[in-house]
């Protein structure tokens, strides 16, 4: 008990033997609400490690120390974080998204990240915050650095304006809401801070498989040199976000067709075997074509979980007495992993084209992106090696005459969504 | 004497409430917390008839306080000495009255309120939808009907969040929800319905002056219940149809231009 609810008891107790029972009762009760609430301290956030990887690479405790060590030392805590200049970063910007929610001296509202998005993404932007078990799909996890709806290639990231417009439009089909009303600042803010959050993590994965291709000579410790963690860890990721903003996919304009004689040819390419768009979105399009595939974020937990479980099931006999020990504990650590730090493993379900539900937007152009250079992160291939740009502008009018075919054929009278009717 | 002292206090408690809660209502309006501005056709309908059961509400409340302190004050032990309380069985007179009173009172609201409720929920102006609304949590999901007026065609119109309205016209709103209970609450409109999943609601409105107002939900819909805010804007027609068609430009884009900020 600390020393100030000592002194709320002690009061309580003196109030008690002069007052009545009901009106001590309603004392002692404020009292203990006031040092349940007052008196306790929030510990400050932190970052959490990823121990998934961290269990699939082996590390020691020492090593995973190093890790955290480096990471803070790189880019500071959820209260206080650190851009290096090789980042690109705005630290201004970071500085109005993280924190604890309040307000500033100038009465500007800080913490922004934990105020909006942290619930799903968490505060490490791990994908795992409290509500993330309850959504389908689930948050998106940005330290692997994939992000999917962008206008540039697949392997590429996200342009600044890419994922400003994703904060503005939220995502139709999935929990992400629209923070359009937040205004440009906040959300320019925030997208900084995920770009921010993204850097993070990818370092973090690249410093814990850094382990691996170290000599015996180092003793299992990376070396701690500006020139290594700058040159090796952080500058490959920043470069490449940096690249993005250059690298915006070039869209030839729409080919001058009738409409309905596009949307002839962009259905027979659905269909046929070039574009194959059936194989997962099916022949219906309602997204019931092969379905047993997973998004590359899920996928990373499925088999490293089937791993786990095989080496469950493997023989020890061979291993001495320490071996096996230390098998033991692996599997231990991984079990813990797979249970508290990544979530079951759900298979990705093709989209269903008929209900005019586009994720990543549902301008022509967006589609244009999407089929051009696939879905990153997700089964979604690129079309742009194998289908023209004019052909993927075909697809592209088919896919949106979807939703309003009727009978097979655009521009009955009739369309397929049920009329509004007063 | 120390006992006269608390019958004291205590009657002088119960008659603080009557005292501090009409003065808090007179205050009120002045340092506005009181009814948002009204921009709408049919709110003078609402607001007379809330400032009237507020009078009425607010003559009980005051007599009944009124009462409790004068009880308290008049028969307390203390100053009435050894004197003992008198048994009696009741009186059927006077239940009579203070069932019958209420009663007319009720039974007058219910016949007196019957109009508005009628304008507002049940003679609904013969159009097509203006704009469908669809609650998710946290946020409104808008379709406008297009050029056809009509849902469910390809000239759909999508936004997230950022209603727009023209001014001086009827509006009708198709309120559906995509996954809990929600409430379209237009608070400057004097409109709140619930959204229900599985039904399409209809909700009307004429809005009297341009502006923006909030659109918020008024029914607790998960944890990010209180940030599930939208914004309503009522324009001149030709603003509105401008917008409406610099959005379908928009939604139709098939090639990168500079982001056009309007919020």
């Amino acid at each position: 008990m600390n020393r100030h609810s000592f002194f709320v008891c002690e009061s309580l107790q003196r109030v008690m033997q002069n007052a009545s029972p009901a009106l001590a009762c309603t004392l002692l009760l404020c009292g203990l609400l006031m040092s349940a609430t007052g008196c306790g301290k929030t510990p400050a956030a932190s970052f959490r490690p990823n121990m998934v990887e961290a269990a699939k690479q082996r590390l020691t405790p020492d090593q995973e120390a190093q890790v955290a060590t480096i990471l803070e030392a790189m880019f500071g805590t959820p209260d206080d974080p650190v851009a290096l200049p090789e980042t690109g970063l705005d630290v201004s910007k970071l500085r109005l998204a993280a924190g604890p929610v309040h307000s500033d001296i100038v009465g500007r509202k800080n913490g922004l990240f934990r105020e909006h998005c942290s619930h799903c993404h968490g505060v490490t932007g791990d994908g795992m915050g409290p509500t993330a078990a309850f959504l389908n799909p689930y948050p998106r996890d940005y330290r692997p650095g994939w992000f999917k709806f962008k206008s540039t290639e697949r392997a590429d990231k996200p342009t600044h304006a890419d994922l400003v417009t994703i904060l503005n439009n939220g995502i139709n089909g999935t929990s992400m809401p629209s923070f359009a009303l937040l205004g440009e600042a906040k959300v320019d803010a925030l997208v900084e801070y995920v770009k921010y959050l993204s850097m993070r993590g990818e370092a973090e994965l690249s410093l814990m498989r850094y382990y691996f291709e170290l000599d015996d000579e180092d003793e299992g410790k990376l070396p701690e040199t500006r020139e290594f963690l700058v040159e090796e860890i952080l500058l490959p990721v920043a470069e490449r976000w940096q690249e993005a903003e250059d690298a915006i996919i070039d869209v030839p304009e729409m080919p001058e067709v009738d409409l309905q004689e596009s949307i002839a040819l962009g259905k027979e390419l659905f269909y046929g075997n070039k574009a194959n768009c059936v194989k997962c979105h099916g022949v219906t399009g309602l997204g019931d074509g092969q379905a047993n595939d997973y998004d590359d974020w899920n996928k990373v937990v499925k088999q490293w979980s089937d791993e786990v479980l095989s080496a469950h099931d493997a023989s020890t006999s061979e291993m001495s007495r320490e071996e096996k020990a230390e098998h033991r504990a692996w599997l231990a650590r991984s079990d813990k992993a797979l249970a508290g730090d990544a979530l079951d493993p759900r298979t990705i379900q093709p989209r269903n084209l008929r209900q005019a539900i586009y994720r990543g937007g549902r301008r022509p152009l967006d589609l244009y992106y999407r089929i051009h250079a696939g879905i990153n992160g997700a089964p979604m291939p690129a079309a742009a090696g194998t289908l023209t740009p004019d052909e993927i502008w075909h697809i592209v009018n088919y896919v949106r005459s979807l939703p309003y075919e009727y009978d097979g054929e655009l521009g009955a009278d009739r369309s397929m969504v049920a009329r509004d009717r007063l | 004497m120390r006992n006269r002292l608390a019958g004291l206090f205590w009657s002088l408690v119960f008659l603080a409430v009557p005292v501090l809660g009409v003065a808090v209502f007179a205050v009120a309006p002045s340092i506005d917390v009181w009814l948002p501005k009204d921009v709408s056709a049919h709110g003078k309908d609402i607001d007379s008839l809330f400032y009237f059961i507020l009078a009425l509400t607010g003559i009980v409340f005051i007599a009944t306080e009124m009462l409790l302190f004068w009880f308290v004050w008049k028969y307390d032990e203390a100053a009435r000495g050894d004197q003992k309380a008198t048994y009696i069985q009741g009186s059927h007179t006077l239940e009579v009255i203070w069932t019958i009173i209420p009663a007319v009172l009720l039974l007058f609201l219910a016949i007196y309120q019957m109009n508005a409720w009628a304008d507002m929920k049940m003679r609904r102006p013969v159009m097509k939808p203006t704009v469908e609304v669809v609650a998710r949590q946290f946020e409104w999901r808008l379709r406008y009907p297009g050029p056809d007026g009509d849902l469910g065609t390809p000239d759909d119109l999508f936004l997230v969040n950022d209603l727009h309205v023209p001014v001086d016209e009827d509006i009708l709103v198709q309120l559906k929800s995509m996954d809990v209970l929600h409430s379209f609450f237009l608070p400057n409109l004097r409109v709140k319905q619930d959204a229900v999943p599985g039904m399409k609601i209809p909700v009307w409105f004429k809005a009297s002056e341009v502006g923006q107002y909030d659109l918020v939900c008024a029914e607790l819909c998960g944890w990010g219940h209180y940030k599930m805010k939208g914004r309503i804007t009522i324009e001149s027609r030709e603003d509105f149809d401008a917008w409406l068609e610099a959005k379908y430009r928009e939604q139709e884009a098939t090639q990168a231009e500079p982001l056009q900020e309007d919020l």
